[in-house]
């Protein structure tokens, strides 16, 4: 594996253990989201580089809308949270608990 | 040149895990914005400078303002620091596993014997596991007709 994957598949997996261990705030599980997209969009721009295939350089730009209008998502859930219990710790989100 | 290179790269990794290990979101942020930047200069170093100038006015400039103010009305008026002991626990134990998993796959080439079965890394290439996976490909006659014989000893076995 050449270091350029290297660095992205552990900025990737580094993301996800962020997004499965959230400790107290929503908002920073949303921000682990992010790097993960980031990194993703990195490595989909990896692709027209090593395949020297220049019409692949859609593929990461048509991502970065959709994480886009995912981070518009999150944020909106998290505004809606914030109003309706007063903050966004995760330990107050237990209307579904039994 | 190729050190400069390099370094991005880590600081890549280094702001990816920034974010995972994060204190507060104040702190993530900054972690984000350190990994935007290494990533868009590294894509800058292979050539691809319309990508990374995308990167850095539709990521940064766009999405990661809209997360600042967010995190501003979401975060605590007293965070925790880097130097908490969870927050050095989270971003070491996190690091440690991300270091396991390169060891195991193969990439450092620690665990690879010549000429035995680990040829290739310990976990790479493995003659067992990959002659196992022909009885799903092209041996999925040999599947079906073994799973129908089963069914016929259980109907046997239950009268």
């Amino acid at each position: 594996m050449s270091h350029l994957h290297l660095s992205f598949y552990s900025a990737f997996i580094l993301s996800s253990l962020g997004l499965a261990f959230h400790r107290t705030h929503l908002i920073s599980a949303l921000l682990c989201l992010e790097s993960m997209m980031l990194s993703m969009y990195v490595a989909l721009a990896m692709w027209p580089i090593q395949m020297q295939s220049p019409s692949s350089t859609i593929i990461p730009i048509i991502m970065l809308t959709f994480s886009a209008c995912e981070a518009g998502t999150g944020l909106a859930l998290l505004v809606a949270s914030t109003r309706t219990h007063g903050s966004d710790y995760l330990h107050n989100f237990n209307l579904l608990r039994c | 040149m190729m050190e400069f290179v390099l370094f991005l790269g880590l600081l890549f990794a280094l702001g990816g895990l920034a974010v995972a290990s994060n204190p507060s979101p104040y702190y993530g942020v900054v972690g984000l914005v350190v990994a935007a930047i290494a990533g868009g200069g590294w894509l800058v170093s292979l050539g691809v400078s319309f990508v990374s100038l995308m990167l850095v006015m539709v990521y940064l400039g766009g999405m990661l303002v809209v997360f600042v103010y967010s995190v501003s009305l979401a975060a605590d008026p007293y965070p925790e620091t880097w130097t908490d002991w969870g927050v050095v626990g989270y971003g070491f134990g996190m690091g440690l596993v991300v270091m396991v998993g390169l060891v195991v796959s193969g990439v450092f080439g620690l665990l690879s014997d010549v000429g035995t079965v680990n040829g290739a890394g310990l976990l790479s290439v493995r003659v067992d596991f990959s002659g196992a996976a022909v009885l799903y490909s092209e041996g999925a006659g040999f599947l079906l007709i073994g799973g129908w014989g089963l069914l016929l000893t259980l109907f046997v076995v239950l009268e």
